[in-house]
């Protein structure tokens, strides 16, 4: 199931400028973007147009096109978008819904919500909480949790909805190291395991890894895409207000002191 | 759709009027011996109670036969005012504990979370938020918070809820910055004159016989605690004229003036809603600092009925003025986008400023 | 798919659900359905109301409070609990009724111009009962039961999933708030606030607390209301459950006969046949 937008705008309640204009996207089944930019570039807004929470939820006017497979979703009630798309924030205590006195209650909340049986509901759970390897988790009070924790927790809860894509906004945004390194773990693991998956990060590093393709944000229009260690490595994204990932910076550096051995360059590029 | 309010405030006024007729009696004389009024409950809250539920009834019935849906009721619930609810409970619950356990005021501050969530969303997302606080407040919340008389007294939460709704509704709370002086004067002078009013008419209702019954305070001569409280009502009141004349031309916001009526007319129906239920119930007994009240007005001579509704009467209309500026201030911390998405949202908005205009291509939310 | 047996499976069939959901309460007290439960509390605290008097409440207590706790095993925390819960009443009614019950004549003690009677005495001593009754009661339901199973119990009878989520959530909030309230305190002291010292000092010193904790809450409702929509929490009707507390006839007539016993005793009461 592919998702695409063509020639996207958005315009908050009552801003006189849009935050989002002319963005063409396509993410297809399996395909990993990464969306990058400077704050206010219009990543969170770009997050919340794909998944359909803008203007459902938020409020605001939109402009152009998004489709599912071919199929205009501009009628389309957010209950049932939430099934073919699942959207992650930043914040990952807000994520939980306070009504869960278990991490399984609480992954359970979604397929509970949809009214599938029993059965169903259960087995999705289990099968998310194993999937991100937290069912050691499932008898934990989910606010009592570390912020990793509860992040994989959140995202448990959306794979629970069996989304045919995953929009994440700078999930590791709020974390602590530790919590980064879990969450990031999982994001690589949903992606070699065929996930699709629109991840916004100011953290380039994370994305050099699983992402095929990376757009740049700018003022919210679309300032560079290609494939990401094209944009990666492209010199304006220090202008766009990106940092670049640790390797390209290391590479550059290389290059200027002068080190030039074959061999280094080849495994920094590695 | 003025049908739907008309059928309903006919049918509450006909519940009342049987329901007086019938059952109802001022008369608060209670039998020492078993504490419970055996002519019949003096029962404005339970025939106000009945009332109101039977309003709401019509209400829907009428907009059901009118339009086949609940909408304007279905409406006050969406996602948004049901993330509000616990939290405005939760303050409610909090704030009201606090005041009543470790402060010892006599005021309550417990509607904080119930106004807001009526402005914001509607009378009947309000009325909910104030029944769920008090049945939660004395069943599920864990000591040292909870509180034993709370859930007798949720149908005046309920109360309250509505008004709030009702004032939001009808843009009372809208802001009204930088009127000129002319306007804020007379706002002024009416707020006054609304103040002195109720307090004249506080007055005449201690000292005569009013509401068709009796409710009398056996005042002869003027014993010395009397003396004290009326002055302490002087305070009261000076203080809060004084207050809203402050806060009226300081910020030069016209809405204060509103405000103070709002919460005047909320807190005297609450007094006049909770004090059967706290004479009949609980003896004017409920464990917060307006015992003390109560126990001086008796001393000065009333009974239970006449005491708990004279402690009502000057502890709840500071306590929901209060509120209602506590309100106001939060809505006016809150930025112009998260209110405006709120069910009422709109109305608590300053004249001008909300609205988008759907041009070309841009749509809004179809769904 | 749709679920077509999740509501007409019998509340006893909670087959397939992890076992520490919907764990069955230590004692059979414990073990009685939430609704049954909450009941016994109304009833029995609008009961003590209604009867008046002294032998009234106090045969209430020891039937309806005191033998379920003992049998629950909880006897000595509902003893301290319903006293704390009924301690600063107890102190008022007392002060109160003691010294300011009016017509009483038969003085027990005179200090200055106050004087305790024995009708006061007496006055308090019911009002005092009263309190213990409904704070027993209350305090059994609230020892006995989690408001998750009571929650979980009405929506399966058909109240709507978003007042159980208010419930819940509201329970939850309680606490989480309190604990911000303490971290926004322990900050703002860090900054220099002082919490010591004079009624006016303290309740200053309050503002800047109940400020940020109201508002931070506040700020949080759009990140919540976009989560929760994101989980399918807008689809109208009824949402899947995965286990239910049991409920039996036996109970569901016991909660009947509860019920009109206490609407023929207040019939009795206020047509004014019962002494």
């Amino acid at each position: 199931m592919t998702l695409s937008l063509e020639a996207v705008g958005y315009r908050y309640a009552g801003a006189t400028r849009p935050s989002l204009l002319e963005i063409d996207l396509e993410l297809a089944e399996g395909a990993v973007i990464g969306l990058v930019g400077a704050s206010e570039a219009g990543k969170t807004t770009l997050c919340l147009v794909a998944s359909g929470l803008a203007p459902r939820t938020v409020g605001g006017q939109i402009r152009g096109r998004i489709t599912l497979d071919g199929e205009d979703v501009d009628g389309w009630p957010m209950h049932r978008l939430s099934e073919r798309i699942g959207i992650g924030f930043q914040n990952p205590a807000t994520q939980m819904s306070q009504v869960a006195g278990t991490v399984f209650e609480e992954v359970a909340f979604g397929p509970m919500n949809l009214g599938l049986s029993r059965t169903d509901v259960i087995d999705r759970t289990w099968e998310a909480l194993s999937s991100l390897r937290i069912a050691d988790l499932a008898e934990r009070d989910p606010l009592r949790l570390s912020g990793g924790q509860q992040q994989l927790v959140a995202m448990a809860g959306l794979l629970a909805m069996r989304p045919a894509h995953l929009v994440l906004d700078e999930p590791t945004a709020q974390l602590d190291p530790a919590g980064t390194r879990m969450v990031a773990a999982a994001i690589n693991q949903m992606a070699a395991s065929g996930a699709s998956i629109l991840v916004a990060e100011q953290k380039t590093d994370l994305l050099a890894d699983i992402a095929a393709e990376v757009i740049v944000l700018a003022k919210g229009r679309v300032a560079l895409r290609g494939p990401a260690a094209d944009v990666l490595a492209d010199d304006r994204l220090a202008q766009l207000g990106v940092a670049a990932p640790a390797a390209v910076t290391l590479r550059r550096a290389a290059a200027t002191a002068g080190a030039s051995h074959p061999r280094l360059a080849e495994a920094l590029r590695g | 759709m003025l049908t739907r309010w008309i059928a309903a405030l006919a049918a509450f006024v006909i519940v009342i009027v049987i329901g007086m007729v019938t059952i109802g009696n001022f008369g608060t004389g209670i039998d020492p011996e078993n504490f419970f009024d055996t002519q019949g409950a003096n029962s404005f809250a339970l025939i106000g109670a009945i009332a109101l539920v039977v309003a709401f009834l019509v209400y829907a019935a009428v907009e059901y036969a009118q339009t086949g849906g609940f909408a304007s009721i279905a409406s006050q619930f969406d996602t948004r005012t049901i993330v509000l609810m616990p939290i405005a409970v939760a303050i409610n619950i909090i704030l009201g504990a606090t005041v009543a356990n470790a402060l010892k005021l006599p005021i309550y501050l417990d509607s904080i979370g119930t106004i807001l969530v009526g402005a914001l969303a509607g009378p009947v997302a309000g009325a909910l938020t104030g029944f769920l606080s008090n049945i939660l407040w004395t069943y599920v919340v864990p000591p040292p918070f909870q509180n034993g008389p709370a859930a007798a007294f949720a149908i005046v939460a309920v109360v309250i809820g509505v008004m709030a709704g009702l004032a939001g509704r009808g843009g009372w709370l809208r802001p009204r910055p930088n009127r000129p002086i002319g306007q804020l004067g007379i706002g002024a002078a009416l707020t006054v004159v609304v103040i002195l009013g109720m307090a004249w008419l506080a007055y005449l209702g201690w000292t005569s016989p009013a509401f068709g019954g009796e409710v009398n305070f056996n005042v002869e001569g003027s014993e010395a605690i009397f003396t004290v409280l009326g002055w302490l009502v002087l305070l009261l009141v000076a203080g809060t004229v004084i207050g809203l004349l402050g806060f009226l031309f300081l910020r030069r916001d016209l809405t204060a003036a509103y405000v103070v009526v709002a919460g005047l007319a909320t807190g005297i129906v609450a007094a006049l809603v909770s004090a059967p239920i706290s004479a009949n119930v609980f003896s004017g007994v409920t464990g917060g600092g307006t015992d003390f009240l109560v126990a001086a007005l008796r001393q000065a001579g009333a009974d239970i009925g006449a005491a708990t509704l004279g402690q009502g009467l000057i502890s709840d209309p500071i306590d929901k003025i209060t509120t209602f500026f506590v309100v106001y201030l939060i809505l006016a911390a809150m930025a112009r986008r998260t209110k405006a998405r709120f069910p009422q949202g709109d109305r608590l908005i300053e004249d001008g400023q909300a609205g988008d205009v759907e041009e070309g291509e841009w749509r809004g939310a179809t769904a | 798919m749709a679920g077509r047996d999740r509501l007409s499976e019998s509340p006893g069939a909670n087959r397939g659900v992890p076992d520490f959901l919907g764990r069955p309460g230590a004692s059979p007290y414990h073990r009685l359905n939430p609704l049954t439960k909450a009941t016994i509390a109304t009833v029995t605290a609008i009961a003590a109301v209604v009867l008046g008097g002294l032998l009234g409440p106090i045969l209430l207590v020891s039937l309806a409070v005191i033998g379920p706790a003992a049998v629950a095993g909880v006897l000595g925390r509902l003893v301290r609990t319903a006293l704390l819960l009924a301690l600063p009443i107890a102190i008022s009614a007392f002060l109160v009724n003691l010294f300011f019950f009016p017509g009483g004549e038969a003085v027990l003690l005179r200090i200055g111009p106050i004087t305790a009677t024995a009708e006061g005495l007496g006055f308090a001593m019911e009002i005092l009962v009263r309190i213990l009754a409904i704070s027993g009661a209350v305090t059994l339901f609230y020892l006995t039961t989690r408001p998750a199973d009571l929650v979980v119990d009405l929506e399966r009878r058909g109240v709507s999933p978003r007042v159980g989520f208010v419930t819940n959530a509201s329970v939850q909030t309680v606490p989480a708030m309190v604990d911000r309230a303490a971290q926004i305190t322990a900050a703002q002291r860090a900054r220099g606030l002082d919490t010591e010292g004079s009624i006016w000092r303290r309740v200053r010193g309050v503002v800047p607390i109940v400020g940020p904790v109201i508002l931070g809450s506040i700020a949080e409702v759009e990140e919540r209301t976009m989560a929760l929509e994101a989980r399918g929490f807008t689809r109208p009707g009824r949402r899947t459950l995965l286990w239910s507390p049991p409920d039996s006839g036996i109970e569901s007539a016991l909660r009947w006969a509860l019920v009109l016993a206490l609407v023929a005793l207040i019939i009795l009461r206020v047509t004014g046949t019962w002494a």
